[in-house]
C-alpha cells in the first residue's frame, strides 16, 4: 500500500515535461508487477489522480485494476470512468505506453459489448483513435474496433469520417485485414459501393503468406458488391495478389462465382431461381441482404445497357427487354435511375416515349478545375511517396539476394560484382 | 563621338542585324570549331587541340548595307557579305560590284547605303574602308553591330554611325558620329524574323523537348511581363505615397493602357477559356496518373520477386 502512495506521490510530482515524464514511464514499468498483483486496491488511488493531467500513470494504474474477469454489473460501473479517461488524457503521455492503452480500450469495447449498447462506445473511441494516430495517415490497432463498434450501432456516418482518410502506416496485418473488411461493410450499409469496393478488394489483395477467413468472406461480398456497381465481375486477380489468394479463394467461394456467370448471362427469371436454390447458403454467410440488391440491381444494368444501343424507346419496350412487369414499373425503375444520377434521360409522359441524353457535364466550370487540381495535387503526394517505397524496395537484401541469384547464370564472361548471396 | 548633326534620321530593318549576325557567327565557328568529344584534355596539353575560342581574339566581318534613301529618311533593308582583304585593308571591290549588279537587277530601287562589321567600338582602320566607299555614295553609314553577349543590357548592340568633317587641331578630318535609329519593320519579315530566332537544334525533334522548349519561352515571356507590371506598381506605388513628384503625363499613360484591358470579355471567351484550361489540366493529370502506375508496377515487380515464395519467374528461366 505505502508503493502505491509512493507512485501516486511520483506521479502527480513528475507529469510536467517531457523528460520528467519519460523518467516517470521508467518509473512506472518497474512498479507494474506489484500493482498488477492487488488490483482492488487501486480503486481508491484512481480519484488521487488526474486524467487529464497525469495521463500514464492513470493508464498504468486503470490498466492494472481491469484486469481480470468483470460482471455486468461491474462493466456498467466500469464504462463512465474508462469513457472519461478516453475523452480527457493527454495524447502525448499516451504514446509513451501505447499497448497499455490499447489494451484498456479493447477492455472498454468488451464490457460495451457486453451491456449491449455499442452505442456508447462509439465516441470514447473515435477520441481514442485520433489520439493513438501519430498522423492521419496511421492505421492503429483501435481502428477496426472502432469500426466494429459502429457497425454494431448502425451508427455508419461516423465510421465513413474516419474512412475517408487515406492510410499509409499499418501496425500490424490483422489489423489492415479488418480494418478494410468492417470498412467495406459500413459504406456497403451507406450504398457507397464504390469504396466499399475499394477496401474489400484492399483486403483481398493484400499481401498474405497463407489464406485467412477474414479474406474469404471479404471476397465473397467483394464479388456481390462488384456485381451491383458495375454489373460484371472478372474472377482473375490482379498480379500484386498474393499468390495464396490467387490460388485458393475461389475454392472457397463456389457458390457465389457461380452466381457470377449466371449474372452475366443477363436472364433475370434464371437468375432467381438460382439464387432461391442457394439461399441458405447466402443466408448461413448473412450475405442474403446483400444478394438481394444485386437482383434488383440487374434491372438497373440491363436498362443501362439500352442506353447504348438506343435513343429513344417506349415504356412499353423497356419493359419487355428488361422483363419487367409493366410499363408502370419500368417508369419508376428509369426515375429512379435519374434521381441517382445513373442515367441521364427525359421521360416524355404523354406518349410514353424515354429519350437517353448525353452526360451534360461539359467540362467548363470554375468548380470542375477545382476538383481536377485537387486531384493533381493528391496524386503528386502519392507519386513522391510510391517513389520512396520504391527505393526502399531497391535496397532490401531480400529482394537483392533473389535478383542477384537469378543474374548470375547469365553473366559468366562480365565480372560482375553483384554477390550471389548477401549475408543478412 | 558626338551626336550626328546631319538631321537624317535612318531606319534599319531587323533582316540586316540577322544577316550580320549570321555572318559573324558562321566565321566564327568554322574559325574555331568546337571541341569536340575526344580533346577533352586541357589545350596546353594536347598540341592537336585547336585553340580554345575565348582566347583568340574574334574575327571581324565586313559587308555593305543596300537599301533606299528617300529625302531624309535612309532605310536599311538588306545586305550582303564582303571578303576582306588585310594587306591592303580594303575590300574587295570587283566583287562589290558584280554583287551590287546582281542585286540591282532584283530590286531595282536599293542603292549602296554603306557597310557594316563587327567590334565594340569603331577603329581608326575603318576610316579607309569608309573614305573608299565614298565614291560610291557620298556619306555612307557605317553600321557595327557588337557581338560580346552583354546580359546586363537592354538595348540591341548595334550601333550605326556617320561620318562628318570637323576641324580638329587646325586640321579638317572626317570622324565617326553617332546617329541614332529605329527599328522598322515589315509584317512578312516580322513572322521570319520570328521563326528564325526560334529554330531549336536538330536534335531536339522528340516531342517532349520541343514542348519544354515552346513552354519556357512561354514562361519567360510571362516573367518579363510580370516583372515589368511589378515596375510600373511600384512607382505607382510610391507616387501615392508621395515619395516621387506626381508626373502626370505618366498617369495618363498608365490610365489609358488599363482602360483598354481586358482584351476580350465575353461569355463565349470564358467558356472557350476554361474548357481549354480544363482540358490541359486533364492532360496533366492523365500524365501523372501514367507515371503513378508505372512506378507502382515497377514496385509490385520487385515486391513480388523478393516476397511472394512461389511467384511464377517470368520469361528467364535459365536453360541448362
Amino acid at each position: 500500500m505505502g508503493s502505491i502512495e509512493n507512485l501516486v506521490t511520483q506521479i502527480q510530482g513528475l507529469s510536467g515535461s517531457i523528460d520528467d515524464i519519460a523518467h516517470l514511464h521508467n518509473i512506472l514499468k518497474v512498479a507494474d508487477e506489484s500493482l498488477h498483483a492487488e488490483p482492488s486496491a487501486l480503486s481508491s488511488v484512481l480519484d488521487q489522480v488526474d486524467p487529464a493531467k497525469h495521463s500514464l500513470g492513470y493508464l498504468y494504474f486503470l490498466e492494472a485494476f481491469t484486469s481480470g474477469p468483470v460482471s455486468k454489473e461491474q462493466a456498467l460501473t466500469l464504462i463512465p470512468i474508462l469513457a472519461r479517461f478516453i475523452n480527457c488524457c493527454d495524447a502525448q503521455q499516451i504514446r509513451f505506453a501505447p499497448d497499455k492503452f490499447v489494451s484498456v480500450c479493447k477492455r472498454f469495447k468488451d464490457h460495451v459489448l457486453l451491456i449491449e449498447s455499442p452505442l456508447r462506445g462509439v465516441s470514447p473511441m473515435r477520441a481514442a483513435v485520433r489520439k493513438l494516430q501519430t498522423t492521419s495517415e496511421h492505421l492503429t490497432t483501435l481502428h477496426p474496433d472502432f469500426l466494429l463498434l459502429c457497425l454494431l450501432s448502425k451508427s455508419y456516418n461516423i465510421g465513413l469520417s474516419v474512412l475517408e482518410d487515406d492510410i499509409f502506416d499499418v501496425d500490424q496485418p490483422r489489423d489492415l485485414f479488418l480494418y478494410c473488411y468492417y470498412g467495406g461493410m459500413i459504406c456497403i450499409g451507406q450504398k457507397r459501393f464504390r469504396k466499399a469496393l475499394e477496401l474489400l478488394h484492399n483486403v483481398v489483395t493484400a499481401p498474405m503468406n497463407a489464406i485467412n477467413a477474414i479474406a474469404v468472406e471479404a471476397y465473397k461480398k467483394y464479388i456481390l458488391v462488384s456485381l451491383i456497381h458495375y454489373g460484371q465481375f472478372s474472377t482473375s486477380l490482379p498480379k500484386y495478389a498474393s499468390s495464396a489468394a490467387q490460388r485458393n479463394l475461389k475454392n472457397f467461394c463456389q457458390p457465389y462465382i457461380e452466381l457470377a456467370t449466371t449474372y452475366s448471362s443477363g436472364k433475370i427469371a434464371e437468375f432467381k431461381i438460382y439464387v432461391d436454390t442457394n439461399r441458405e447458403k447466402y443466408d448461413n454467410d448473412k450475405n442474403l441482404g446483400l444478394v438481394k440488391q444485386v437482383v434488383s440491381s440487374m434491372y438497373k444494368h440491363n436498362i443501362q445497357r439500352l442506353t447504348q444501343t438506343y435513343l429513344t424507346l417506349s415504356l412499353q419496350d423497356i419493359a419487355n427487354t428488361v422483363q419487367l412487369g409493366s410499363p408502370k414499373e419500368a417508369e419508376m425503375h428509369v426515375l429512379q435511375m435519374i434521381q441517382d444520377g445513373e442515367i441521364f434521360a427525359t421521360i416524355n409522359q404523354k406518349d410514353g416515349m424515354v429519350r437517353f441524353l448525353e452526360d451534360p457535364e461539359q467540362y467548363k466550370t470554375c468548380q470542375m478545375i477545382e476538383h481536377i487540381d485537387s486531384s493533381i495535387q493528391r496524386i503528386m503526394t502519392l507519386s513522391r511517396k510510391l517513389n520512396a517505397m520504391d527505393e526502399l524496395m531497391s535496397y532490401d537484401p531480400l529482394y537483392l539476394s533473389k535478383v542477384g541469384r537469378e543474374r548470375q547464370r547469365f553473366d559468366f564472361d562480365d565480372f560482375d560484382t553483384v554477390p550471389q548471396k548477401f549475408p543478412i | 563621338m558626338a551626336s550626328s548633326s546631319s538631321g537624317l534620321t535612318f531606319k534599319l530593318h531587323p533582316l540586316v542585324i540577322l544577316n550580320i549576325s549570321d555572318h559573324y557567327t558562321r566565321v566564327k565557328s568554322q574559325l574555331h570549331p568546337p571541341p569536340s568529344a575526344h580533346h577533352c584534355a586541357p589545350a596546353a596539353a594536347d598540341p592537336f587541340a585547336p585553340p580554345a575560342p575565348a582566347a583568340a581574339d574574334p574575327p571581324r566581318v565586313y559587308g555593305c548595307v543596300i537599301g533606299v534613301q528617300r529625302g531624309r529618311t535612309v532605310e536599311i533593308f538588306n545586305s550582303f557579305e564582303l571578303l576582306y582583304d588585310p594587306a591592303t585593308h580594303s575590300l574587295d571591290r570587283a566583287f562589290l560590284d558584280k554583287k551590287q549588279e546582281l542585286y540591282k537587277k532584283v530590286f531595282p530601287n536599293f542603292y549602296v547605303l554603306g557597310w557594316y562589321s563587327t567590334g565594340s567600338d569603331a577603329e581608326e582602320s575603318d576610316m579607309h574602308i569608309h573614305k573608299a566607299l565614298m565614291d560610291i555614295n557620298e556619306s555612307p553609314v557605317y553600321v557595327l553591330l557588337n557581338p560580346s553577349i552583354n546580359h546586363a543590357q537592354k538595348d540591341l548592340p548595334v550601333t550605326i554611325y556617320e561620318s562628318e568633317l570637323h576641324v580638329i587641331d587646325g586640321i579638317p578630318q572626317l570622324i565617326f558620329v553617332r546617329a541614332s535609329y529605329t527599328i522598322e519593320t515589315v509584317e512578312a519579315e516580322r513572322i521570319s524574323v520570328d521563326h528564325v530566332a526560334h529554330l531549336k537544334p536538330s536534335d531536339g525533334g522528340t516531342a517532349a523537348t520541343q514542348l519544354a522548349a515552346h513552354l519556357t519561352g512561354i514562361h519567360s515571356a510571362i516573367k518579363m511581363l510580370n516583372s515589368r507590371v511589378r515596375v510600373l506598381h511600384h512607382y505607382l506605388l510610391a507616387m501615392q505615397k508621395g515619395e516621387i513628384p506626381c508626373e502626370n503625363s505618366l498617369l495618363r499613360q498608365v490610365s489609358s493602357l488599363l482602360r483598354r484591358l481586358p482584351a476580350i470579355e465575353s461569355g463565349k471567351f470564358q467558356d472557350d477559356f476554361l474548357m481549354e484550361y480544363n482540358d490541359t489540366l486533364l492532360i496533366t493529370y492523365l500524365a501523372m496518373l501514367t507515371n503513378c502506375s508505372s512506378t507502382m508496377n515497377e514496385l509490385i515487380d520487385k515486391f513480388n520477386t523478393a516476397y511472394d515464395r512461389h511467384s511464377r519467374r517470368g520469361g528467364r528461366t535459365p536453360f541448362v
